[in-house]
């Protein structure tokens, strides 16, 4: 009796478990094209895509934007910044231009490069983020070719990225009219992300900056050492410095802008930017025309979505007429189809 | 280039696993040579063919380049020259360590604790895959070239190996395990005149061991003596040969006296024999004692892995031990088979490298040129690195970066994704309870895991006929005795009945020892027997005298026959019901109850059957006193030899009896002894004097009588028709290859619808020379291209690279046409000259049967088909003789749990019936196939959108090589971002139901055309890659270039422009693979979902202050992912990019669907609108007469004959009582086990009625 059950046992042991896994009879959706389901689904994303698009290049016009070139204004100081040896000659230059329409509510200033290559492997690469966050100022592993200055000492901030900011000093300037000549306020906080000012960088812990930085060498291109970025404010200043921040943080593409002042909404301004003259004074030490970059400011207000697109509302659009197109005629094919397969079906 | 492994191990491990699980002793059994000794020379030969193949790859010595090293190492196995003979004395350990045999320690394991990670680092980088990422890994160690964190290789890498070495170091422990448990098997070793117990491992060539019952044999010994009379012992050879039945050995005579162990120890007999080989069933050597010399034989040895059965004990000598056992020398890894999907992808993969290369170069000059132009003026900000001396230089360094960068077109993942999936279906396969039978309990295996795909792509099935289409299970159906035919039912009208309307059966009450499960549907047979008829009388005493069946009673008249073959039990059986009882049998004697009477014959000499005689015969002295020879054989070898018959049999055993001299006897009797005691070539010798006697009789000299012929039907198995009809339908050509007769084959033919009425003509292929067959096989041609009579579709053989000179056939064939040919004949076909025509009338034909045919024949056509045909081809089959097609096919199919399992060790799939084939076929293989398919168009698809998108950003990062994603994100994108969800599509996919595949068998046609996946499919996807990727680049680019954030700040950072490019890629492709899976479970759900919840947080983690702040210069992309998603504009972005990616595939499917719809969409459409009509569901078709529906089979094996004979296997005391008619209790195999001491008091003669 038990050799039976025993036997029994083995049989089943033998027999397959009867799982819906193990016989593939898993529940499941099966996916189908249905002509309702794809019609549907392609009007509707049509209509969703022309409705944002139609949106996003509603207030992409809504956006006030003018673009200064200033490297062929300020030939002679790109022509001095052409060689090395003139790298202590100041050079400024002024670029006056006229706003005929009042730039509504917050106003940005940015500085935009042509043809500079911040995605570079190498110059990428090229930074400690150890050093910037404070914790190792000797780290300088990954900075080459920047790393230590000649005499052996380690750059603070080290690195290629570091070495070449952006340097030089942009003030725009509000003519009320020819003999009063007001500087516009601009705010120089809140340029940076939240997790740069915050996270990514830090000074070293010392009792004032300078004496954090001793045994470190400030950038060859540099004019000056980090600890005095801003001497004004201290939370401004070293690793914390929002344009060097603003910097570091490395662009996607050969041409970008990067902001650099916010309009400070006081007295004149507090509607934004008022039409009228004004003129940009520019510091002119960034060489560019070396490898035929270019340098532009940029004034500009935003809307909801950020800054000035049209291109992503203009491929909402064409997206949305281009489904719909493709909806109809797919709808037309269905129908004219329809009939003919409801024949093979039922034959 | 990709994995053409280099040893005879699989290219990565996982499919071990599979079987590893699918023959946990492989190593043990391997392609055993042709064990039983009833096989045809041809057999033979071709079987010791394989196993020389074998031989060169054993198991634990061999392992490619790193066996080599292995097997130098192994410390059991030391490296030995050459044997010639081998040496061995009993008892002289001293005398036998000069020959330096091997020690009977075996090592299967390969790798010790010290060895294990360079040796199989050593192996897994034979793989060309591994090979070629290590190179990539060696190239990010060179800084100037590195364009990627060392770990984006290595991890996957490592991963790789980190699996495959686990999974081998599972494998090997448990390989050290056994080796271990069997090393330390305790044996009783004669040493210094005293048994001790020594381990096996300590067991020495020369040395005597002893054996108990149910002990496992520990090396290959000779038998000197055993518990039982006349030296004999009995041995289960399961684990050899996988055959379950008994075998009986003996020692030679001057040994078995030597029964205790102070003569054992004095004796000091020397071995001499043939050295260490793997061929079970063979041993030649002698022993030379006392300065007599005594031939020595297989039957003399018992081989290791046996086990000792119904014997106390036994004394052996160890001949071979360890490794050079035959068992050892048998193991080894069968041929490694591959896909054409696996050959596709291996060209595809290069493909892919030229074009990796391609866009190398591409970059390359663009960096050059960069360089040169801009390059050179940015040195202020960032000068070249000190190595970097010109643009040149640079571009080339940058090549190198490049090649890193985009070596994930072809991702390690892809590999061990392809195992993993086809290790998914194969325990689908051992899992379906749909394969598994019943009645044998046995459920369907795939025993490689390799091929699953390939099923669903067959074009060629190639069957065997007997076990595989038919039962192997033989009734007797018919007989006719002197002319008079017995079996067919005649209604009231005189016409013949057909199988569902029978009468009653036959009611064999009057015969108390009648099997109650024998049915006979024909009352004149009985009668004719009832009223004395001497010619019946004959003819059932011949079936009931002439066999070699054993019996066994259990209880009074319960009898229980043991037969080697069925077809013999069958007839016996049907001699039992008809009042002619085989009731018991000693060496000498036959005793048979005749109509109620026991008489008891002496038999004088068993002339037993094999393959090549194919008949037996037994001479036996009745009653009398006369000497009577009774044979039995195959129709066509004994009608050769005698008048034609004029009997309308299908399957017939025609059988004689013939008076013989009694001086003619002894003198031929003294000659057989001869022949029997010879050394070498004893078979052969053998067998001439069986010839001469037999041919003797049935020469003039004698008087011969024809007493009568017999038809035994071989039942086809359940649902062969219908599945033949099915896969006919499927378009699958299914050829019958058989060793059965011509007559046969063709009612086989019949009644599994291969061959139907709807046949315009069968041509015949019968010819005796190559000019009658080239003759035949061109008017076959001839009939085919001229013939009037056009069916619609006569269209049979599709081709996909047809010569022209087969399409003008094939084109011009109207109607169907079935080949038969013969295996004379096919031997002509099958020349080199001929084989083309004869393939092109083959193919042309619907259906093709071979009869007649050799195993070597059966390979040969396989071959051939697969040479020229480029098509896929399965070979079904069940017994030794189909091993050899088996493994030619690109998939072999073994049926289980019929004729032992040779068949089944050397094939790829194994289930037990034929029925399953259409479930492994249409279900199993057309989902592998399409699951498959639909991995690799996915895989190449995600990969390229992938990789290409750092092409397009070459032109915008100067080509410095710089990556648009974040490091991590470009190690774990193929390993947990995207594996799993195209993993689970490629495991549970389907696209239509299961029963639909079965009512519409032309699914399975894609599979056949190989359209779901080659290189169109491939370009296809590979264009849908790249142009996601362009979308995927080209969009954010487009928004990013001009845009800021909406807190002013700029919004085109390099790590902003990564995620979202990252973000909108894993969302693209997820939605694709939503888009692909078919077959939405809660496990795709969950996959799917899953790795884009992981991604996300994955990418938040990796994002976090926690991680930034332990590592800063690891985690560089701090606060990014919080930031960059907080943004409208990204998310816009993100959704543009799926929508326009998305879209035009959803357009493109959906218009292939309403334009030109294949037919699975066909069946899905139409289960959506609730049509369910079977259009080409397979029809049933009227059947054929059953009185063809018969096949035949005659006995594959070689009977007890010779034991019988001997008497060997009866106990003394029963040889005593057997000379009395009846006894209970006589069963031969209770005989053998009962002891001497409590043998049974034989009950009284009970006479029995009738």
């Amino acid at each position: 009796m038990t050799k039976m059950k025993k036997t029994s046992q083995i049989c089943q042991s033998k027999l397959p478990d009867n799982t819906a896994l193990k016989q593939q009879q898993l529940p499941a959706y099966r996916l189908q094209l249905s002509a309702t389901g794809v019609l549907s689904g392609f009007f509707a994303t049509g209509a969703f895509c022309l409705g944002v698009g139609i949106i996003l290049i509603l207030s992409a016009k809504s956006i006030k934007e003018i673009e200064i070139k200033y490297t062929k204004i300020c030939a002679n100081c790109a022509e001095l910044r052409e060689d090395a040896i003139n790298f202590d000659k100041e050079c400024t230059c002024s670029i006056p231009f006229y706003l005929s329409e009042t730039m509504q509510g917050n106003v940005y200033l940015y500085y935009k490069l042509y043809g500079f290559y911040q995605n570079l492997y190498r110059y990428i690469l090229s930074r400690s983020n150890s050093q910037l966050v404070g914790t190792d100022l000797k780290d300088v592993g990954n900075c080459a070719p920047f790393s230590k200055s000649h005499n052996g000492t380690p750059i603070a901030p080290c690195g290629a990225i570091a070495n070449s900011i952006f340097n030089d000093t942009i003030i725009l300037s509000y003519n009320l009219n020819s003999s009063i000549h007001m500087e516009v306020p601009m705010l120089r906080s809140g340029i940076t992300w939240w997790t740069d000012k915050y996270v990514k960088f830090r000074n070293p812990s010392a009792i004032n900056l300078s004496s954090a930085f001793t045994g470190t060498a400030k950038p060859p291109y540099w004019s000056k050492p980090v600890y005095e970025l801003d001497l004004e404010d201290t939370e401004n200043n070293g690793f914390l410095n929002d344009d060097f921040i603003v910097w570091m943080r490395t662009a996607a593409f050969p041409t970008f802008k990067k902001l650099y002042r916010r309009l400070n909404r006081v007295q004149y301004f507090i509607e934004g930017l008022p039409a009228g003259n004004y003129s940009f004074n520019i510091t002119y030490n960034f060489p560019v025309t070396r490898f035929k970059g270019e340098k532009s400011v940029v004034l500009s207000t935003l809307t909801w979505s950020g800054g000035s697109s049209l291109f992503l509302g203009l491929a909402y659009t064409v997206t949305g007429a281009v489904t719909w197109l493709a909806a109809f005629s797919m709808m037309a094919i269905h129908l004219m189809l329809k009939e003919k397969r409801t024949l093979f079906i039922e034959r | 280039m990709l994995p053409e492994p280099a040893s005879p191990a699989t290219p990565t491990g996982l499919d071990l696993w599979g079987q590893q699980r699918a023959t946990p002793h492989q190593g043990w059994q391997g392609p055993a040579a042709g064990p039983k000794g009833q096989l045809t020379h041809t057999e033979r030969k071709w079987l010791g063919g394989c196993v020389q193949e074998v031989k060169a790859m054993p198991l634990g010595v061999s392992h490619g380049i790193a066996g080599t090293l292995l097997g130098e190492m192994a410390l059991c196995a030391k490296k030995r020259p050459p044997e010639e003979e081998r040496r061995a004395r009993a008892n002289d350990r001293e005398y036998n360590e000069k020959f330096q045999y091997a020690s009977n320690c075996i090592k299967t394991s390969k790798y010790n604790i010290l060895t294990f990670l360079p040796v199989n680092l050593f192996e897994q980088f034979q793989e060309v895959a591994n090979t070629y990422f290590l190179f990539l890994l060696i190239l990010q160690l060179i800084p100037q070239v590195s364009s990627l964190s060392w770990f984006t290789t290595i991890v996957p890498l490592v991963l790789v190996l980190a699996i495959t070495a686990v999974k081998d170091a599972t494998d090997d422990y448990f390989r050290h395990k056994s080796d271990n448990q069997v090393n330390n098997r305790q044996s009783q070793v004669l040493i210094d005149g005293s048994l001790q117990q020594e381990q096996w491992m300590n067991v020495r060539v020369g040395d005597i061991i002893k054996l108990e019952n149910n002990q496992f044999v520990a090396a290959d010994l000779l038998l000197l003596s055993s518990s039982e009379p006349h030296g004999l012992c009995y041995i289960e050879t399961a684990e050899l040969d996988g055959e379950t039945n008994m075998k009986v050995r003996q020692a030679i005579p001057v040994t078995s006296e030597l029964g205790d162990i102070s003569r054992l120890a004095k004796f000091d007999g020397e071995v001499v024999c043939e050295p260490p080989n793997n061929k079970l069933d063979k041993f030649s050597g002698a022993l030379y004692w006392k300065e007599s010399k005594f031939p020595l034989s297989n039957q003399n040895m018992l081989l290791r892995g046996c086990v000792l059965r119904n014997t106390e004990w036994c004394f052996g000598l160890v001949v071979f031990a360890g490794p050079d056992t035959k068992l050892m020398q048998n193991s080894g890894r069968t041929k490694f088979k591959r896909t054409s999907i696996d050959r596709l992808m291996n060209t595809l993969v290069l493909w892919i490298f030229g074009f990796l290369v391609c866009m190398g170069v591409i970059l390359a000059i663009g960096n050059a040129i960069w360089e040169h132009e801009v390059g050179t003026r940015f040195q202020v900000y960032l000068p070249w690195d000190e190595a970097v001396d010109s643009a040149f230089f640079s571009g080339f360094l940058s090549f190198w970066s490049y090649i890193i960068i985009l070596n994930t077109v072809v991702p390690i993942s892809l590999y061990v994704s392809v195992e993993v999936i086809r290790l998914g279906h194969s325990y689908f396969i051992n899992w379906d309870r749909k394969m598994f039978c019943m009645k044998k309990q046995t459920p369907a295996e795939a025993r490689t895991t390799t091929l699953n795909e390939e099923l669903g792509q067959v074009e060629y099935v190639f069957s065997d006929k007997t076990g595989t289409l038919t039962q192997n299970v033989m009734v007797f159906h018919k007989c006719s005795v002197r002319g008079r035919s017995y079996g067919d039912v005649f209604d009231v009208l005189g016409h013949k009945a057909e199988l569902g309307e029978r009468p009653q059966p036959v009611d064999f009450s009057f015969n108390p020892l009648a099997d109650k499960k024998f049915l006979f549907w024909d009352p004149t047979l009985l009668e004719a027997v009832k009223m004395g008829d001497p010619h019946t009388h004959e003819f059932f005493r011949l079936l009931s005298l002439c066999h070699t069946v054993m019996s066994e009673e259990k209880n009074e008249g319960e009898l229980y026959y043991k037969a080697q073959s069925p077809d013999e039990g069958a007839l016996v059986t049907a001699a039992r019901n008809f009042g002619f009882v085989f009731r018991s049998r000693t060496p000498k004697t036959i005793t048979v109850h005749e109509m109620g009477t026991a008489v008891t014959y002496q038999l004088l000499a068993i002339l037993d059957f094999n393959n090549i005689r194919k008949r037996m015969s037994v001479i036996v002295r009745n009653p009398e006193g006369r000497i009577r020879l009774y044979c039995k054989g195959a129709d066509t070898i004994l009608l050769d030899r005698l008048h034609p018959s004029t009997q309308e049999l299908l399957n017939t055993t025609t059988d004689h009896l013939n008076d013989l001299d009694e001086e003619y006897y002894e003198e031929w009797a003294q000659r057989r002894l001869q022949a029997s005691l010879a050394q070498d070539s004893r078979e052969d010798r053998l067998a001439s004097v069986y010839e001469e006697v037999e041919s003797d009789m049935m020469g003039p000299l004698w008087d011969l009588q024809l007493l009568g012929a017999t038809a035994i039907e071989d039942r086809l198995q359940q649902g062969v028709p219908e599945t033949i009809a099915l896969l006919t339908l499927a378009n699958i050509k299914i050829w019958v290859l058989t060793g059965d007769k011509q007559e046969t084959a063709v009612n086989i033919g019949y009644s599994c619808k291969m061959l139907t009425d709807d046949v315009t003509e069968v041509f015949v292929v019968t010819g005796h020379t190559v000019l009658e067959v080239r003759e035949e096989l061109r008017k076959a041609r001839e009939k085919m291209m001229d013939s009037p009579h056009t069916v619609g579709n006569g269209f049979t053989c599709q081709e996909k690279r047809p010569s022209s000179k087969l399409t003008s056939v094939l084109e011009a064939v109207a109607g169907e046409y079935a080949l038969v040919i013969n295996g004379h004949s096919l031997a002509h076909a099958l020349e080199a000259d001929m084989e083309l025509e004869f393939l092109e009338t083959a193919c042309a034909c619907k259906a093709v049967i071979c009869c007649r045919v050799t195993p070597l024949q059966k390979a040969q056509v396989v071959e051939l088909v697969k040479k020229h045909k480029k098509a896929v081809t399965l070979a079904i089959g069940d017994g030794a003789n189909d091993v050899s097609m088996i493994k030619t096919a690109h998939i072999g199919v073994g049926i289980s749990g019929q004729e032992g399992i040779q068949a089944v060790l050397a094939s790829d799939y194994s289930f037990s019936q034929f029925k399953f084939l259409q479930r492994l076929l249409l279900v199993h293989g057309r989902w592998s196939y399409l699951r498959m398919c639909k991995f690799l168009c996915y895989f190449f698809y995600k990969n390229f959108a992938f990789t290409m998108v750092h092409f397009w950003f070459g032109f915008f990062c100067g080509f410095s090589a710089q990556t648009v994603y974040d490091q991590y994100f470009i190690t774990l994108y193929n390993i947990v971002y995207t594996s799993l969800p195209v993993l689970a599509m490629g495991v549970f996919d389907q696209d239509v139901p299961e029963q639909r595949s079965m009512e519409y068998p032309k699914l399975y046609e894609p599979g056949q055309l190989n359209l779901l996946f080659n290189k169109r499919e491939f370009f296809i996807c590979i264009a849908q890659g790249i142009y996601a990727s362009v979308l995927v680049f080209f969009l954010p680019y487009g928004v990013f270039a001009e845009a800021a954030r909406d807190d002013g700040a700029q919004l085109a950072d390099y790590q902003s422009f990564a995620v979202t490019v990252a973000t909108s890629l894993v969302i693209v492709v997820s939605v694709q693979i939503g888009l692909d899976t078919g077959y939405w479970t809660a496990i795709n759900h969950f996959f799917i979902w899953g790795s884009l919840a992981v991604y996300f947080a994955i990418l938040f983690a990796m994002h976090s202050d926690g991680l930034f702040r332990m590592f800063p210069n690891q985690f560089r992309f701090v606060g990014n992912a919080q930031s960059s998603l907080a943004q409208p504009t990204v998310w816009l972005t993100i959704a543009l990019t799926t929508v326009v990616c998305i879209l035009p595939v959803v357009a493109f499917r959906f218009l292939k669907l309403s334009l030109k719809p294949d037919l699975s969409d066909t069946v899905r459409y139409s289960q959506l609108v609730r049509k369910k009509r079977a259009q080409h569901r397979c029809t049933r078709r009227p059947g054929r007469t059953s009185s063809r529906r018969s096949g035949y089979a005659f006995a594959h094996q070689e009977g007890f004959g010779e034991l019988i004979m001997s008497g060997k296997n009866m106990r003394l005391s029963s040889l005593g009582l057997a000379g009395f008619a009846t006894r209970s209790g006589s069963g031969w195999i209770e005989s053998l086990r009962r002891k001497r001491s409590d043998s049974p008091g034989s009950p009284p003669d009970k006479p029995l009625k009738g």
